[in-house]
């Protein structure tokens, strides 16, 4: 670990952090020192912990064990409130917004009724109009925040921080949900802060936006903090290798695809408001990747095609048959299977044991012609697939909710082992999952095409989508707005299109 | 101070074992305080009188695994027992039972398919099928009580007969709870019906008719009030469209005693048969006492208030 020694003090001080989650470490000792004036990138995979340890700094969230010192001087920081009277600001990757209430109260939110009880509309509107006009741009105050974009909401929330007297301002993953030409104007920004004297601590797991912006990088993995570098001393490489623990080639399985026969063609998907006309196949032993911004429409495409919600129309072929899809069950019976993305509320049950959310994707197996359940074949199943994905669990009756979330997704996929789908949708394989089990999982998914099961995986992490998939569509307000085949693979290009840019390569 | 530690751990044990804690106190209370209590011909009465609640318990604790409730169930043993007293005066006794069995089975399929299919409100759907069924019970009794015929004499003499010195209809709230507790712990049935109740789209996501089995609990819960109201109308000899008024709280109240959550997915049938017999011990050992129905009435509100925030304690214990 190198720590550039500064004349310059200390502006905000972690030493020793510990958190645990009912059991399962996110925070094992991290330290972090953030210099007076400076931007300070904190970067790491899904579940390093970086979002934990700033709402431990901002007090939405209670530390186990560790001191924090503002200025050199120890606090205690026991709740938001304490953090605010500190002047740490924080923009959390969630919106704390209201969406009922206007952009201005929304900005004011926390100070209204602080001098009377009275709202003095005018005066709020047009502090709010400043506020936003300081930060390069322009949003009607009295607009409701629902109708806002994401973009317009999160410029709202960084008025809202600023809104305060803010010394210190935390911005957790503020990109992920803005355009170039938004970043541009968000840099340029925060660099008017920090020469205002404000610290900024910059939470992403952009590289490059951090190479941009950051004075100095500190690495989270695994909950433990494994670098602080100043950027001019470092390169990509070595961040990245940090970050994983390992260069980035070596994550994702070789590919060596055995692709067969047509196995899914969706034909003009229609959902809701969020899909409007989606056409795309998939093959045996194919691996697609989704991708797209939050609120793109792949979730929901594949919910349509699962029938998970009603479709508003189009036609879903599986090897070469049409088929009327109307409930999940339908489509399970036919072959298909998917991991939704929201694992707690959706993948599994959590008060459940492993055993009983494994089976409930399948009970031919263990059942007799009325149902009883074999209790020895339905340990011998439910173990051997246990094994098979390397569960880390005392045994199969252990409750799904007290495991990691690594191994809850593992739980979530080994329902769709036990019964043998011939098309499988993955929707965020490895959110909040550790590395190690990443990893897993992509081996799997390897694996389960290696048998032949044609797979679609949506996920908001590019580089992920690029390590296992042979095929990128690239999705954009409910349609398919490109396709990048493997050797035209770049990052740069699948944001491109998902911000309805055009490609460098189209010139 | 090491010796805290171990009254804790027989904390954590009643609390675990809860509804038996609850059940053996009131055991040994009723005892202390009565002579008259542990007597055959007391315990005899005592079971008798809580079969029909522990009949239709059996198909609340089902309905109320999947996250529901079924308000409805003290109408259909009023309607079923008086459409089963005038089926006796028309037709063969066993055709009598059968319709009336069925005319139970299709009142609960009416609230499943308005829960399942209409997705509404449990609460509201029943709650709209209590009244029209209370009402319909009077409709078809013209608002008296009905005599069960008397060429239906085997239906009466079972009804208040015995059997190895247990009352018959207890016998079939036995046959009843056995079923129930294999179903749950052995059949996919009960697996799918506490997987519903602890997260219901994680049940259909994983490609399971959902709505059937939801459908299914309160056609259940429906039958085992139409076999209630038989039993009870057997053993009175009357079918009275009065029957079973408020009957619908204290069968909730028996398997929220038992442990069940109103809010799906936990709960166990012979728990839900301890509430049972804490509920009709409570109502039993204050008769004997001679407590005022009134005090009766707070007394039993208090002690449910009591059982379930034990619940809680259990909950928060985790």
């Amino acid at each position: 670990m190198i720590t550039t020694t500064f004349i310059k003090v200390n502006r905000v001080e972690l030493r020793n952090i510990s958190k645990s989650f009912g059991g399962i470490a996110a925070l094992k000792n991290v330290t972090l020192e953030v210099i007076a004036g400076e931007i300070h990138a904190l970067v790491g995979e899904n579940g390093a912990g970086k979002s934990t340890l700033m709402k431990i700094l901002s007090g939405a969230c209670a530390k186990d064990n560790g001191q924090i010192f503002i200025d050199g001087n120890e606090v205690q920081i026991k709740n938001t409130y304490d953090s605010k009277k500190l002047g740490i600001g924080i923009i959390y990757q969630e919106f704390s917004l209201v969406p009922a209430l206007s952009v201005a109260e929304n900005i004011f939110l926390n100070q209204l009724g602080a001098t009377s009880s009275w709202m003095n509309w005018a005066a709020m509107k047009k502090k709010a109009v400043e506020l936003i006009n300081n930060i390069g741009f322009s949003i009607n105050p009295s607009l409701k925040v629902a109708d806002l974009s994401i973009a317009e909401q999160q410029i709202v929330e960084i008025a809202k921080a600023l809104s305060e007297h803010v010394r210190v301002l935390i911005l957790d993953e503020p990109s992920a949900v803005l355009g170039p030409r938004e970043i541009q104007k968000l840099f340029d920004t925060l660099n008017r802060l920090k020469k205002e004297g404000v610290t900024i601590i910059y939470i992403s797991h952009h590289l490059s936006e951090v190479f941009r912006i950051a004075d100095r990088i500190s690495v989270l993995k695994d909950g433990t903090s494994v670098g602080h570098l100043p950027v001019a001393e470092t390169s990509r490489d070595s961040i990245i290798r940090l970050m994983l623990g390992r260069p980035l080639n070596a994550m994702y399985p070789l590919r060596d695809p055995v692709i067969g026969v047509e196995a899914l063609k969706v034909v003009d998907i229609h959902a809701a408001e969020k899909v409007k006309g989606v056409s795309f196949s998939v093959k045996e032993g194919e691996i697609i990747g989704l991708a797209g911004l939050v609120g793109s429409g792949r979730t929901e495409t594949a919910r349509a095609i699962f029938a998970a919600d009603r479709s508003a129309g189009g036609t879903i072929i599986l090897f070469g048959k049409e088929l009327r899809l109307h409930s999940p069950q339908m489509a399970v019976s036919k072959g298909i299977g998917m991991v939704p993305e929201d694992r707690k509320q959706h993948g599994v049950i959590l008060s459940l044991s492993v055993k009983q959310n494994i089976s409930l994707s399948n009970f031919k197996g263990i059942t007799d012609h009325f149902g009883f359940i074999n209790a020895k074949k339905e340990k011998y199943n439910t173990a051997e697939l246990i094994r098979r994905l390397d569960i880390k669990t005392e045994n199969e009756n252990h409750e799904t909710g007290k495991l990691s979330g690594g191994n809850q997704q593992k739980v979530s996929l080994a329902k769709w082992l036990n019964r043998d789908c011939r098309v499988l949708i993955i929707d965020e394989p490895t959110r909040g999952v550790d590395v190690g089990a990443k990893v897993e999982i992509y081996n799997l998914i390897n694996e389960l095409s290696h048998k032949g099961v044609a797979i679609i995986v949506i996920s908001s992490e590019t580089t992920e989508l690029m390590g296992i998939c042979d095929r990128i569509l690239v999705m954009r307000k409910g349609k398919i707005q490109g396709e990048l085949t493997k050797e035209k693979y770049s990052e740069e290009d699948i944001l491109r299109l998902s911000i309805g840019a055009t490609l460098n390569t189209e010139t | 101070m090491n010796i805290k530690i171990y009254p804790k751990r027989y904390i954590q044990f009643i609390i675990k074992y809860d509804t038996v804690f609850i059940f053996l106190v009131m055991l040994i209370v009723s005892a202390l305080v009565s002579d008259v209590f542990f007597t055959a011909t007391n315990l005899f009465n005592l079971i008798r009188q809580v079969t029909p609640v522990g009949i239709i318990s059996m198909g609340m604790l089902l309905v109320i695994l999947t996250g529901g409730i079924d308000l409805s169930v003290g109408s259909i043993v009023a309607m079923v027992g008086v459409l089963c007293s005038l089926f006796t005066q028309t037709m063969p006794l066993y055709l009598a039972i059968t319709a009336s069995l069925i005319c139970g089975l299709l009142t609960g399929s009416i609230s499943g398919y308005l829960v399942s299919v209409q997705k509404m409100a449990p609460f509201i759907a029943t709650l709209a099928l209590m009244s029209i069924i209370r009402g319909l019970g009077f409709i078809f009794s013209k608002g008296a009580p009905i005599l069960v015929s008397e060429n239906a004499s085997s239906l009466t003499d079972f009804g208040s007969g015995n059997s190895l010195g247990i009352p018959n209809p207890s016998l079939i709230l036995l046959l009843i709870f056995a079923i129930t507790s294999i179903l749950l712990k052995y059949n996919v049935f009960g697996r799918i019906i506490i997987a519903i109740g602890s997260n219901e789209e994680a049940v259909r996501l994983s490609g399971i008719k959902v709505n059937a089995f939801k459908f299914s609990v309160y056609a259940i819960a429906g039958f085992l009030s139409g076999v209630a109201g038989i039993l009870t109308t057997a053993r009175t000899a009357v079918g009275s469209p009065v029957m079973g008024s408020g009957m619908e709280l204290d069968v909730i109240a028996t398997v929220v005693i038992g442990g069940a959550s109103l809010s799906g997915g936990k709960g166990s049938a012979i728990n839900t048969l301890l509430g049972v017999l804490i509920l009709g011990m409570i109502g039993n050992i204050m008769n004997l006492m001679n407590i005022p129905a009134y005090s009766q009435q707070v007394i039993k509100g208090l002690i449910i208030i009591f059982a379930v925030l034990l619940q809680r304690f259990q909950k928060n214990s985790n």
